[in-house]
């Protein structure tokens, strides 16, 4: 397996222009959608099937009672423990050769039993092609040495990209010099390989709690327990099985209603 | 609570689920009444193995109509070439692909497994009852034997699929799969009861007996399903278990508490209690045809109920 790829989005440096979602459509070939009404700036209110990149605007009130955002653009986590891939029952989602998760149009057969698996609701059914879609960090050109389309014409660097070790340095310092200056709510967000889900392959560094993006504060892996849900399955049929058993058990003495 | 995306799985999901359930209960109790029951349990058999291979056939057609491409249907089991990273502990053997971790890719290996199962066993009692062949008892020992575990399978999966998921309440509701094989052994249980109250007296000594096993399966629900909002109730995030709460206190609380709860449950407890499940029945199938009814229906709204609250 090649080195791990990662990007790294630094919400603390987005101005919330979209040329990101802009690059992600032109690359990828991404229709444009109507823009509903989300009561902000934020132009639709998660990912859809055509916005693999999505800026969001979280309005909030500053101490004076002035509005003020929190911008961030999101993007597929490409998780090292990625619910999705785990749940997909016919192997179209993979793990690339460098780290990243990514789905073969030509095997998916559209259950979505991956959009339920996915704790970011990432993943989205396309009514038209009737198979899912995502992020797909632009396996197309990080495969040639490109970076992917709005790490490359994001204006502020706000998205990074490169290798995953040396962005998760980067990160660090990022947060240091934040804290540094006072802005102690920074954090990062899946930067931790032995945090939550293995860590993130789209990492980032927010300034507010997760939730307050609308991300899980603890992100689990759905398949983690299987096994003990099935011992406490097998553990039920068991029961019903010797239930039964007992009902039908011959015992010669008609108690049961009748028999012999 | 983050942003989640639901599958928007249909209504005809939910009937898979149950009929798939139903089956799986069947089937168990045709083959206990094979393996444990008298001669004249046969009936049993007969009844729950054909109803078990009737509830097959349009269940897995429902699941097929709801992909977004019905014609890769078998990429479920095979495909024409996977990548080596698809998942924890996954097994790749020339086409076809075992992923231990995607209950919907086990599920699909067992309802085929389990479908073959009961093909053979319902044609060894065609066979033996139409005069072409004699005592194929031995091959439906081993192929019902098999076919039951299958069916405890089928009936479960679908439970521990949805426990599987980031979805808020399913997530937490880790004991779901046993729910799930508790209420299929009832309602198969229930459903051949309700054919067998329609044959008339000579049916009547196994009629009794699977009113007691249905009975214990109803009972084995009841103290799962205590165990499913136990597990929800612990199992946190916040916004995971409110969603339990559009159950017990919401929404869905009348069709729940009503419904699932004392029509389907309760109700039918105490009908057979009441009508001597524990000193031996004593009247006839009229009650039967009451408690077995409410023991499909409550069995049906238990899962109907929980398939729609993780996707509200």
């Amino acid at each position: 397996m090649a080195r791990t790829l990662a990007m790294f989005t630094d919400t603390s440096v987005c101005i919330g222009c979209r040329a990101c979602e802009v690059a992600c459509k032109q690359w990828n070939q991404l229709e444009a959608e109507e823009p509903g009404w989300t009561g902000g700036y934020q132009t639709r209110p998660h990912f859809t099937d055509k916005t693999w990149r999505h800026v969001k605007f979280i309005e909030e009130k500053d101490k004076q009672g002035d509005p003020k955002w929190h911008l961030m653009s999101d993007v597929c986590k490409h998780c090292n423990e990625a619910g999705c891939l785990e749940a997909c029952p016919t192997g179209a989602i993979y793990r690339t050769p460098f780290g990243t998760v990514d789905i073969n149009q030509d095997i998916c057969n559209g259950c979505r039993y991956c959009v339920s698996a996915c704790p970011f609701g990432v993943v989205t059914f396309n009514h038209g092609t009737g198979r899912v879609n995502k992020c797909t960090f632009c396996v197309d050109r990080t495969s040639e040495g490109m970076q992917p389309a709005c790490a490359k014409t994001c204006p502020t660097q706000s998205i990074q990209f490169g290798y995953r070790d040396e962005l998760a340095k980067k990160a660090k310092q990022r947060l240091a010099e934040l804290h540094a200056q006072g802005v102690k709510e920074a954090n990062l967000y899946g930067e931790d390989t032995n945090g939550p889900l293995g860590g993130l392959n789209a990492f980032f560094l927010l300034l507010d709690k997760p939730e307050v993006y609308g991300l899980p504060q603890e992100p689990r892996l759905p398949q983690k327990p299987i096994w003990k849900d099935a011992g406490l399955s097998a553990g039920t049929a068991v029961l019903a099985g010797l239930g039964a058993i007992v009902a039908f058990r011959e015992r010669g003495g008609g108690d049961g209603g009748g028999e012999q | 609570m983050p942003l989640l995306k639901s599958p928007d799985w249909p209504l005809l999901i939910d009937l898979y689920f149950f009929l798939v359930g139903l089956a799986g209960g069947a089937f168990m109790a045709a083959g206990v009444a094979d393996i444990f029951g008298g001669t004249k349990d046969r009936v049993v058999t007969k009844v729950g193995s054909y109803l078990a291979l009737l509830a097959m056939i349009p269940g897995p057609l429902f699941l097929i109509i709801d992909l977004g491409m019905p014609s890769r249907f078998f990429h479920m089991l095979m495909v024409p070439k996977a990548a080596d990273t698809i998942g924890m502990s996954a097994i790749t053997i020339g086409p076809f692909h075992i992923k231990p971790y995607s209950p919907m890719n086990l599920g699909s290996w067992a309802l085929l497994g389990f479908g073959a199962c009961a093909f053979v066993v319902a044609l060894t009692l065609y066979l033996e009852d139409s005069g072409r062949a004699r005592d194929l008892g031995p091959a439906r020992g081993a192929f019902g034997a098999i076919g039951v575990l299958l069916g405890f399978f089928v009936a479960g999966y679908p439970g521990q699929l949805l426990a599987a998921t980031a979805r808020p309440f399913w997530t937490n509701a880790r004991p779901l799969g046993a729910l799930f094989i508790a209420v299929g052994a009832a309602t198969g249980l229930a459903a051949i009861a309700l054919i067998l109250s329609l044959r008339g007296p000579e049916a009547s000594g196994s009629l009794a007996k699977v009113r007691r096993a249905y009975t214990i399966a109803l009972a084995i629900q009841g103290v799962v399903l205590i165990a499913v909002f136990m597990a929800v109730a612990r199992g946190g995030p916040a916004w995971s278990v409110a969603r339990g709460g559009l159950l017990t206190s919401g929404s869905y609380s009348l069709a729940f508490w009503g419904g699932a709860v004392v029509i389907g449950l309760l109700a039918p407890l105490a009908l057979e209690i009441r009508d001597g499940f524990f000193q031996g029945y004593r009247r006839g199938p009229g009650m039967v045809v009451l408690a077995s009814i409410l023991i499909l229906v409550g069995g049906f709204l238990t899962k109907y109920l929980i398939f729609a609250v993780g996707q509200a």
